[in-house]
């Protein structure tokens, strides 16, 4: 299947997709199958009630009002009727959702858990935004319909029981009666399928205006800084639109059809009244039951409307039910192999080799990103890699943790090839510090503790110190304890690297990454932390990917790295003496024998 | 319903009076576009209604004046009068849903634009005080709720509420007595209404506060998916977010029970008042106060009933809390724009030049940023505003570009108050650069334009052109018309900036501000930003805010901003000369030459 979910939930979805929504729904219903039952059984106690009620009546009409029989005890069963009728309307709706709230809360955990495992290159392709709604807005829509199960099974149990009286007492009536009810059910169906498209089209729209406005705001500097008010109100007006056109597509199927499934019972009240009627003058049936025929006809609008909107409500579920199982379908490209090797625990450690790597980005196939590349790092080393924009150095950097796997060629870490180790030992192997930071709505000690939550709090506050990271956390009034991420303190761009600094020292690895990871720091602090670096990349092997001179200058050797390929290897000075290509990329940071900052 | 709780709402979301009646007018201006539409909808609702009643009438007639007495013409004109309301029920109906959906539905577009260009409308004060999520669910989630009671709860609810009104005025007319007597339970259902509705209001704010909490969990474990496999910390992120979760089903469970007995309470009631018509009603037959078609009609007018108002408690509050969504959004709407076009206002002169005037700011007010700048830059001159972090540089540009309004001072440019210029001159004239290039979804091409809308292709390309980084975009597979993915994740950050300042070539504004990039991008790029930065500075006042001396070093002047002052103003070379902070900060930065 594509890798771009949003796409395949764009393309129609064909009967073989649908089929994966019902699929993901009975085997969700057989996980819960005891209390599953529970609520059929309450359920019948419910139809059982409501079926006995219009029964009373007639009799309460015949026996009681016209041969003067007793009202009293008439009265009294009719209510006892409704007394089970509503013990086990309470119960079903308790175990009805009970089933329901369980079993999306597990689906849920499943997808969470699943997307956690899924790969870089799947989470590079599909957006949060829509990750998001699938496992939410979808799995509402798929816990709705699971609620709707008892409720389904008491409301077909008193259409059907309800026909069976009937028969019983008027087979000819009975028929005039129920004559229509098939009606409904062909109703039904159109609708569910005309409504599924109209509502998936909804939801779609819904999520592209939603992009729109979060876009929008987030970007609202620039959006103010360009005075492009008109051009973003111009977008959401186009959404606006779309998202009016769909909803009313999907209005005008309900105005079709939820008055035919309304109205069609009537037939059965007007066919009651017409041939019972006559029944009744020829003295072949009593008014009760008249009466109480009507009362039956008019107990299934509400059970057969609902039956309709349970169909149609099952679609939506099992579109919905497609969306999850797209999500849960992918599988994990990055895993652990079925009999892992293990990291040599001998010293020296963190030797890397790449040898003869190439590698494109899926999707982007054409677009080489890595060309048969070799380069050794031996242990303890460090390397800045430098390049131009789209010369490869963050992919390098991305296939030693294995965040994507190499096309051809081979790395290996202390002589075992990566993809022979379970992800999790390499990865505890080797940290990384993205240029993006990103931090945990948690406090600032525990995102530096992510990497090891039992680190003793010294490590911690260690790890702070050789980031540049403890002096500014000591200037907060809650110091470790400042809640950080969304909704907590934002810090800048500087401070936010530098925490993410200190979670990968904390990490104590291998193998250190630190891809552009100074990018931010205000660079009166980067002295300070270069310092602090040159202190953690002196025990370790370190590869870093940085554009400031100072800091490459840090690295015990430089890799040029040009389309791909690795175009020189040397030393900073060695370099720029000798390697034009060399002197040109840096050449850019303006004039950089002259590179400087403000050091205010 | 796609929502977490169908219903419920927090006490104090809940409107008084006053407030209802407020967005209740407030919608009602809104639809006046379509009120004869509204008007036609929820005639067509009554008619509707009237057409569920007219069936037991008819069955009461055909009983009391056909089958009691063997007439079989009355029978045959009931069942003849019924076959014509099954019509009018149907037709009623139909155009009832549809006319309802296009009032709805256009509502809600007018809704959201409005909503959305009054958010756009508003200052940057307004984007500091509000929270950007908040702003967000405004657009999406309040509007949903809404767009859920358009869709379904809407007609369900009118509908409900004219049958149950329709009911009560035809059985008291039928007979008042039995009426008063069969509804005997209804104090009842009214008691465990209230007790239901303010239980189930603090279940609610429970479960909203707990769907909140995995919301941001499965938010947050989505998009920070990488750093949490780069450190192999799946498994306990799973866990977590299984703790949040099962929370979230606890809470939800705690609400179901209220349901569990309520609902029952109102299912007895129900069945309570068909025995107690049935019986009540039989012996006033037996005395021959009323017909026998009157208690079959009481009887099957009361069944009719109890859905609609089984159904009324329940939407009852997804109409509450819908009303509580619309009296946010229109709060949205009324929230004043700080800055804003005066209604005098003139377009601003056409000159470059600009003059701050004892300009103080503050962006909370005892704690200023600025205090008494006072500075011409001429037409076309270079500007570089440097200083530490925090020291005002930035705020000042902001201040130009009129993001902010001083707290007190003056800016003018080209002699004319900013305050009293139109704002969409000065966007026009002014553009400022902000320091990291922010995409939009879309194309590259389509990212430009969003400086100027009715730009052309060949108005982008020679904008490109001009800043001289046309093939940076042609040499991609797509050229410029390569989709950016979300937040321009397929380009590098140089290449974003190249997108900005391309904006800024198209858009050819006659002041720039750029807020240089305190981060690097990577140097092949920086090279062609650098060259592009320089065009894009030709002809114009140019203001930068430097983090490079390099930078101020190429500026016709420097101005240093330090503790929210003008520190000092002069050439490079005189400032350099004058021995004060910048020729201090210049020395560290010679002195950086060497290391």
């Amino acid at each position: 299947m594509s890798e771009d979910l949003a796409e395949a939930a764009a393309t129609d979805i064909s009967a073989a997709a649908a089929g994966s929504g019902w699929k993901l729904l009975w085997a969700s219903i057989k996980e819960e199958r005891r209390f599953i039952i529970v609520g059929q059984i309450v359920a019948l106690g419910w139809s059982l009630g409501r079926i006995a009620m219009p029964l009373l009546v007639q009799l309460g009409i015949d026996r009681g009002i016209e041969q003067g029989g007793s009202l009293l005890m008439w009265s009294l069963l009719i209510a006892c009727a409704g007394l089970v009728s509503a013990v086990s309307l309470g119960l079903r709706r308790y175990v009805a959702f009970r089933n329901a709230r369980l079993i999306e809360s597990r689906l849920r955990d499943r997808l969470f858990a699943h997307m956690q495992r899924l790969h870089f290159s799947f989470h590079d392709a599909n957006a949060t935004g829509d990750l998001m709604s699938r496992a939410n807005t979808d799995l509402q829509n798929f816990q709705d319909v699971i609620t709707m199960i008892p409720l389904s099974t008491g409301q077909l149990v008193l259409v059907t029981g309800s026909a069976i009286i009937m028969l019983v007492i008027e087979p000819l009536l009975a028929v005039a009666a129920l004559i229509a009810l098939p009606l409904v059910n062909v109703l039904a169906k159109r609708f569910a399928k005309l409504l599924h498209p109209a509502i998936m089209g909804v939801q779609r729209e819904s999520a592209e205006l939603a992009t729109v406005v979060e876009e929008s705001v987030a970007g609202v500097r620039v959006v103010k800084g360009f005075g492009a008010e008109d051009v973003r109100a111009a977008a959401l007006s186009t959404e606006a639109n779309d998202l009016r056109h769909e909803s009313l597509t999907a209005s005008f199927v309900r105005s079709r059809y939820v008055p035919a499934m309304e109205v069609a019972p009537n037939i059965g009240l007007i066919a009651v009244l017409a041939y019972g009627g006559h029944l009744v003058l020829e003295g072949d049936l009593t008014v009760g039951t008249l009466v109480s025929f009507n009362i039956y006809v008019m107990l299934l609008i509400q059970p057969l409307r609902s039956l309709g909107m349970t169909v149609a409500n099952a679609q939506r579920a099992a579109g919905a039910g497609v969306r999850i199982s797209q999500l849960l379908a992918v599988a994990p490209q990055i895993t652990a192999p079925s009999q892992p090797e293990h990291l040599p625990a001998a010293n020296p450690r963190g030797r890397v080799e790449f040898s003869d790597v190439s590698f494109a980005y899926p999707g982007h196939e054409d677009d080489t990103v890595l060309d048969g590349l070799d380069l050794v790092i031996e242990a303890g080393e460090s390397v800045a890699l430098v390049g131009p924009t789209g010369s490869g150095k963050t992919t390098l950097a991305s296939l030693l943790p294995r965040f994507y796997d190499a096309d051809a060629g081979s790395i290996r870490l202390d002589g075992v090839d990566v993809r022979n180790l379970d992800p999790r030992e390499l990865r505890g192997a080797v940290a990384i510090v993205f240029e993006e930071t990103f931090l945990f709505q948690a406090s600032i000690y525990e995102n530096i503790a992510f990497a090891d939550p039992s680190a003793p709090e010294a490590d911690v506050r260690r790890a702070a110190a050789l980031s540049g990271a403890d002096e500014f956390i000591r200037d907060l009034s809650d110091g470790y304890n400042t809640l950080v991420g969304e909704r907590g303190l934002s810090l800048s761009g500087g401070q936010r690297q530098r925490l993410s600094i200190a979670r990968a020292i904390l990490a104590d690895p291998r193998v250190l990454i630190l891809d552009d990871a100074t990018s931010a720091v205000d660079p009166t602090k980067e002295h300070e932390i270069r310092d602090a670096l040159g202190e953690a990349m002196a025990s370790r092997t370190t590869i870093v990917i940085a554009h400031r001179p100072a800091t490459i200058a840090l690295a015990d050797r430089v890799v040029l790295l040009d389309e791909g390929r690795i175009v020189a290897v040397g030393t900073h000075t060695d370099l720029l003496a000798s390697n034009e290509r060399y002197r040109e990329v840096l050449a850019a940071d303006s004039a950089d024998a002259t590179e400087g900052e403000v050091n205010a | 319903m796609g929502m977490w709780m169908a219903g419920g709402m927090a006490e104090d979301d809940k409107l008084d009076r006053e407030a209802t009646g407020k967005v209740l007018r407030r919608t009602i201006a809104m639809i006046r576009p379509y009120r004869r539409r509204a008007v036609g909808a929820f005639a067509l609702l009554l008619v509707f209604s009237l057409t569920t009643l007219a069936g037991p009438l008819l069955v009461r007639r055909a009983i009391d004046d056909g089958l009691q007495v063997g007439n079989r013409t009355v029978l045959n004109q009931s069942i003849v009068a019924y076959v014509v309301v099954a019509v009018l029920a149907y037709v009623s109906f139909r155009a009832a849903i549809a006319s309802l959906a296009l009032v709805g539905e256009g509502f809600l577009r007018d809704l959201r634009n409005r909503v959305f260009q009054q958010m756009l409308r508003q200052s940057m004060p307004f984007y500091d005080s509000n929270n950007a999520g908040v702003l967000v669910s405004r657009m999406t989630s309040d509007v949903d709720s809404l767009q859920i009671l358009v869709q379904l709860g809407l007609l369900m609810f009118v509908n409900a509420t004219l049958l149950l009104i329709v009911s009560l005025i035809t059985l008291t007319i039928l007979n008042p007595l039995l009426l008063v007597l069969s509804m005997l339970t209804m104090p009842f259902v009214a008691a465990a209404s209230v007790k239901f509705h303010r239980e189930s209001n603090r279940a609610y704010l429970a479960v909203r506060d707990r769907v909140g909490t995995t919301l941001t969990s499965l938010q947050e474990g989505i998009s920070g998916v990488r750093v949490v496999q780069a450190f192999a910390r799946e498994e306990v992120q799973i866990d977590r977010f299984a703790t949040t979760n099962r929370d979230l089903y606890l809470t939800h469970m705690r609400s179901v029970k209220l349901g569990a007995w309520y609902l029952p309470v109102v299912e007895m009631a129900g069945a309570a008042s068909t025995a107690l018509a049935v019986g009540v009603g039989g012996w006033m037959v037996r005395d021959g106060r009323i017909s026998l078609g009157t208690v079959a009609a009481f009887v099957l007018i009361l069944m009719a009933m109890f859905g609609p108002v089984q159904q009324l408690s329940q939407l009852f509050n997804m109409v509450q809390s819908s009303a509580a969504s619309l009296h946010k959004l229109y709060g949205l709407l009324d929230e004043p724009v700080v800055i804003d076009s005066t209604a005098d206002a003139s377009p601003l002169p056409a000159s470059g030049e600009i003059v701050l005037d004892d300009v103080s700011f503050g962006y909370v007010p005892d704690e200023p940023v600025l205090s008494g700048v006072s500075m011409t830059i001429a037409e076309g001159e270079r500007v570089a505003f440097v200083g530490p972090t925090g020291a005002g540089k930035s705020t000042v540009a902001k201040l130009i570009a009129r993001f902010y309004d001083p707290t007190s001072g003056t800016i003018r440019i080209g002699d004319m108050d900013l305050r009293d210029a139109a704002v969409d001159s000065l966007r026009e004239h002014i553009t400022v650069v902000p320091q990291e290039g922010f995409l939009f979804a879309g194309t590259i091409a389509e990212n430009i334009r969003l400086a100027r809308p009715e730009a052309s292709d060949g108005e982008i390309r020679a904008a490109l052109d001009r800043v001289g980084v046309l093939d940076v975009f042609e040499r991609l597979p797509q050229g410029l018309d390569t989709e950016v993915q979300e937040r321009g994740s397929r380009l590098s950050a140089g290449e974003k900036q190249l997108v900005s300042l391309a904006r800024a070539a198209l858009a050819d504004p006659q002041i720039l501000i750029l807020d240089e990039a305190t981060s690097s991008v990577d140097p092949g790029t920086e090279s062609i930003v650098e060259q592009a930065m320089e065009t894009l500075m030709q002809g114009r006042t140019v203001i930068v805010i430097a983090h490079r001396l390099s930078t101020s070093e190429r500026c016709d002047r420097v101005a240093v901003i330090d503790a929210g002052e003008l520190a000092e103003l002069g050439t490079h070379d005189d400032l350099v000369a004058a021995g004060g902070h910048y020729a201090e900060l210049f020395e560290a930065w010679t002195a950086g030459l060497t290391t």
